[in-house]
């Protein structure tokens, strides 16, 4: 048994190598792209289906640079989706010359056949019987014995037959004949152990003495330079990064904004911007440019001031600030910060309407409203454009000082189409329970509309309970989340004043009532239909809401919002304020008190049955308590602990509430 | 298996056979060849250990400011030097606000723990900001120890006293300081609502 | 980090500092350097305690039921004068190492009774102030949650109004008081929307 070490001289097995390296790159590549195309044309579909017309004037109210940064931006994505399709073609392209190489290699042919396979030979099963290998090896060797060889062949062809009729033999021995049977269980071959060679699947020409340094420079190069660059630069750059893409710097200085903040301080938008104007990522993209230009920067932003020759620089941060605002929001969430978490999101709004937070936010986000007559002209304080469409078009004009009738409709058309939420019914759900059982694992289920200001109110009543019943088959027991992607995306928000399409979202975060503070990191909702905005069931016009309602002609969205901790383990009300707040628009959000009653699921078969008497307590204890309502603010009931002043942070009662979750 | 290494091995050992070349080698080689090894890897170590110490040190803190501590220092030294003479009682308002700040932080660092833990697991924050929170941890309570030192030195037993009347600073200056806030809040919530009031704080509708 | 304090000014006499043109945490923690200094001369023993002191409980005491009998005169300003007097009092005659328990509660009863005042006399902005002092100090009785729902419709800001309303009733679900205005504000706020 002899041991070599040869180089692939006969190019047999580098083809091979090669093959293999670039499937393992290319098949992932092109099933990513392949998805892409698939799902980006979903998502196209998608906002196609949803109502669009706030897209389409987003595009028509921006300005020329806005629209020449999304085109920038856009050419930018689009060249390295060129490089990489290039990448991929040409990718197929060796393989399939790689395939055709290895084809039409000989010595690669001939390394196939001379492996030995005595079954193939007899051209039988391997589960054959003895008797059907012999009777298989005679009908051969009839055919190929030199003797019964018809004399007209040429000696060529003759020799084909002569060695054919060897290797028969040969087969027939490894199957029937004990000692070339051991031999071919052994060494594979019937003539015994064979030499086994150790090829390097490297081709001729770069192990010809010349080219050897090179080779091994090359290696010293891969191994020692390039391969430990790589990985660190990776490793750097997951270091630099949080888990929700902002840069680790910027992390912490929010961080410790929020661990330093007074909460005697008032948050304002001016607060969050400056923050904002903190962030290492603005440092890295413009370190030309100091922490005050961004400042003004993100407020000329927010006032819809031109900042001149910066005004491209302005545009960059502004696309950037979205992604460092959810992640000051996941950290003022996580400190348990509402004012914080509430003044990130109307930030956001600010930032991506261009309009500063104010009481006339609703209006002032509006396209060509004249913000000056507004403020001084009305006599009526109308702040909500939900009051807005209550006046007829020629008022609405005169209110917010639109002279140009086609320019008024506009306005309208974007008011009216600005979605609002209206919640139908929300419960705290256990999947597969009627009730919400202790220490079980409820979520927040929700049914809204979404609705225009301009439609008529109507109670949430007028919706029957059945167009809001959620499937109850095993898939939604199972994965009650799951539902929610059968809702489209959202549409593209009108934005004209925002460098970049977006669709945004809406922020659901959860308050416990107990100590006024979030108890969980926001939920983002990006799926709901906007169908019911294209209706005109306008407030001016519709007189009689009995008649003209009609409960089936409008879509009912759900809203599912995980809940972070189980419930508790003793029974009891336990009271939540949920908000559910648009990145997008300014105006009236979902911001509603939410009970959990925590109770045993046989306790609650026999309260149903006592339930009238339960009724008519619950109504006693109500006008006893008016009574005594005022004598309760004395001095005797402040056993009150005082830890929450202990440090000039907000925290009341913290550990109280951490060792009771926990409990 | 064994049938196959035993193969090797005489192979192995027949080739050298052939060609063995015997070199003098000194008896100190290994020794210096370890001593080499050894001596690398402990500056190695402690290199790394001050590296480390250096970093740590480094580290901004967690809070923004350290005025009650350097105050108190800035006044010592005013004192020891001989730039003013500072009366005992103003070492000792110093020293209690000291104290007093001191507890505060050690109280917010104990309250923020699960925050900053969670804030840390969840990959909000990096690495660097998880070793403040536990460097700081440590300095506050060195902090908290050393002004009870001064204590003492100021006036000999006092520090179980200095000890209780710095808390009741701590609680009260935060109470004060957010009764103090009031007036600035007023101001700020009527510009946020756009709100007008008279002189004797009636709206102006 | 050490803080750069080149304008640290040390009075003799007074026995006061002074670092001008510092920045808000130099000069807060100098005012309370300055107040601990005051209070330390005017103490003598050296080894004080947190005990309350008698006098100034007395006067603080004095001072506010002063107030209470010109609220029983219908004279509200006067009243809301004395009451300011009071806790003006507490604030600089009560020194910070006097136990903290009774002067949180002496504070908290004293802006009670001028958040009342204050909403008699329409001063809805002061007395929201103080009602958010009194819940940041950890009292959150219904009745502090009624008059912040009360000033914040008062001042029109019905959305804070329906937060507070329903956080009040969220602690004391059965308070009719807190009931009734949280329906007075659902109709206003559907009112400030156009839903109505």
């Amino acid at each position: 048994m002899t041991q070599s070490y040869d180089y692939d001289e006969g190019s047999e097995t580098w083809p091979f190598f090669v093959l293999a390296v670039l499937c393992v790159v290319l098949v992932p590549l092109t099933a990513m792209q392949l998805w892409e195309l698939v799902s980006g044309g979903q998502k196209d579909q998608d906002l196609k289906d949803q109502l669009n017309v706030l897209g389409k004037m987003s595009e028509q109210y921006a300005s020329s640079e806005i629209l020449e940064f999304r085109a920038k931006n856009l050419a930018k994505k689009s060249k390295w989706l060129a490089k990489r399709n290039l990448f991929i073609i040409a990718g197929w392209t060796v393989v399939a010359y790689l395939v055709q190489y290895i084809g039409s290699n000989d010595a690669i042919q001939d390394a196939a056949t001379l492996l030995f396979d005595p079954y193939t030979l007899l051209d039988i099963s391997t589960s054959s019987t003895d008797r059907e290998i012999r009777s298989a090896y005679r009908k051969l060797s009839v055919k190929f014995h030199p003797d019964k060889l018809t004399k007209d062949l040429s000696p060529e062809q003759r020799s084909v037959a002569e060695e054919q009729f060897v290797l028969i033999t040969k087969a027939y021995k490894a199957l029937t004949d004990e000692v070339t049977r051991e031999n071919f269980l052994k060494y594979g071959h019937p003539d015994g152990p064979q030499a086994t060679s150790h090829g390097i699947a490297l081709p001729k020409f770069l192990v010809d003495s010349s080219a050897s340094t090179l080779m091994v420079l090359g290696y010293i190069a891969l191994l020692g330079v390039i391969l430990p660059y790589f990985v660190s630069r990776w490793w750097s750059k997951t270091q630099s990064m949080t888990k929700k893409g902002i840069h680790v710097k910027s992390a912490s200085y929010f961080s410790d904004r929020l661990f330093n903040f007074k909460p005697s301080q008032v948050v304002t938008l001016d607060l969050i911007v400056n923050w904002l104007s903190h962030a290492e990522e603005f440092k890295l993209m413009f370190p030309e440019l100091g922490q005050e230009t961004f400042e003004t920067l993100l407020h000329d932003q927010v006032n819809r001031k031109h900042s001149g020759t910066l005004e491209t620089a302005k545009l960059g941060l502004v696309a950037k600030s979205h992604v460092l605002l959810f992640g000051l929001l996941d950290i003022a969430t996580t400190f348990r910060n509402l004012e914080i978490s509430n003044m990130a999101i109307d930030t956001l709004k600010a930032i991506v309407q261009a309009t500063p937070v104010s009481p006339y936010s609703q209006l002032l986000q509006l396209p060509n409203v004249n913000a000056k007559s507004l403020l001084e002209g009305s006599v009526d304080d109308i702040r909500t454009l939900g009051k807005l469409f209550t006046y007829d078009d020629a008022k609405i004009g005169k209110i917010l000082g639109i002279d140009d009738n086609t320019k008024l409709q506009e306005t309208l058309t974007i008011a009216s189409a600005i979605p609002h939420l209206k919640l139908i019914r929300a419960e705290f759900k256990v999947p597969g329970e009627s009730v919400v059982t202790p220490q079980s694992t409820p979520h927040i289920s929700l049914k809204v509309l979404v609705r225009s200001a301009k439609h008529k109110f109507f109670g949430p009543n007028l919706i029957p309970d059945e167009m809001c019943q959620d499937e109850q088959d095993f898939d939604s027991l199972r994965d009650p989340f799951a539902s929610i992607l059968e809702q489209p995306r959202l549409p593209q928000t009108f934005a004209p004043h925002f460098p970049g399409k977006r669709s945004g979202c809406w922020c659901a975060l959860v308050v416990l009532q107990k100590d006024g503070k979030v108890i969980q990191t926001p939920m983002l909702i990006d799926r709901l239909s906007f169908a019911n905005l294209n209706k005109d069931f306008d407030k001016r016009t519709v007189k009689d809401l009995e008649k003209d309602f009609k409960p089936e002609d409008w879509v009912i969205g759900t809203i599912k919002i995980p809940f972070s901790q189980p419930a508790p383990a003793e029974k009891g009300d336990f009271f939540f304020r949920v908000i559910v707040k648009s990145t997008e628009y300014f105006g009236p959000d979902l911001d509603f008190t939410l009970a959990m009653a925590v109770r045993e699921p046989s306790e609650v078969e026999e309260m149903e049955k006592e339930g009238a008497a339960y009724g008519s307590d619950s109504e006693d204890d109500d006008s006893d308590l008016e009574e005594d309502d005022e004598s309760n603010d004395e001095l005797d009931e402040e056993e009150s602990d005082y830890t929450d002043i202990d440090t000039d942070t907000d925290d009341e009662e913290t550990a109280d509430d951490k060792a009771e979750k926990s409990k | 298996m064994s049938f196959n290494n035993t193969q090797y091995n005489s192979t192995f050992a027949e080739d050298d056979a052939g060609t063995v070349e015997m070199k003098a080698v000194s008896f100190y080689t290994p020794l210096i060849y370890v001593s080499i090894l050894v001596i690398s890897l402990t500056v190695f170590a402690s290199h790394y250990r001050k590296k480390t110490v250096k970093e740590l040190s480094e580290l901004p803190s967690m809070f923004d400011e350290s005025v009650a501590r350097d105050l108190y220092f800035e006044l010592k030294q005013m004192n020891d030097t001989g730039d003013a003479k500072v009366h005992e009682k103003v070492l000792k308002a110093a020293l209690l606000n000291r104290g007093a700040e001191a507890i505060r932080r050690t109280l917010k660092l104990k309250e923020s723990e699960p925050q900053v833990t969670m804030l840390y697991k969840n990959g909000c924050v990096g690495e660097e900001y998880w070793k403040r929170y536990q460097n700081e941890v440590k300095l506050v309570d060195l902090e908290f120890k050393d002004a009870i030192q001064e204590a003492e030195r100021l006036q000999p037993g006092w520090p179980q006293l200095y000890v209780a009347v710095s808390k009741e600073i701590c609680f009260n200056q935060a109470l004060k300081r957010r009764f103090q806030a009031i007036l600035l809040r007023k101001e700020v919530f009527s510009e946020q609502w756009q709100l007008k009031f008279d002189s004797t704080g009636k709206l102006i509708e | 980090m050490a803080t750069y304090l080149p304008t640290l000014q040390y009075d003799s006499n007074s026995k006061l500092l002074d670092v001008p043109d510092a920045s808000e945490d130099v000069e807060m923690n100098v005012k309370q350097i300055n107040k601990l200094t005051q209070d330390l001369v005017a103490e003598s023993n050296p080894n004080f305690t947190p005990q309350p002191r008698e006098d100034s409980t007395a006067m603080i005491k004095k001072l506010f039921e002063n107030g209470l009998k010109q609220l029983q005169q219908q004279k509200m300003a006067d009243a809301l004068k004395s009451v300011n007097l009071a806790v003006e009092m507490a604030q600089r005659k009560r020194a910070p190492w006097e136990a903290f328990a009774v002067q949180l509660q002496e504070l908290q009863f004293m802006m009670k009774n001028r958040v009342d005042l204050c909403l008699v006399q329409g001063k809805f902005m002061d007395a929201l102030q103080d009602l958010d002092f009194l819940q940041n100090t950890g009292l959150t009785t219904s009745d502090v949650f009624i008059r912040k729902t009360d000033a914040l419709m008062k001042l029109k800001q019905y959305d804070q109004a329906r937060a507070e309303v329903e956080r009040g009733l969220s602690l004391d679900p059965t308070n009719a008081k807190l009931r009734v205005l949280h329906m007075e504000n659902t109709r206003r706020l559907a009112e400030y929307n156009g839903d109505s």
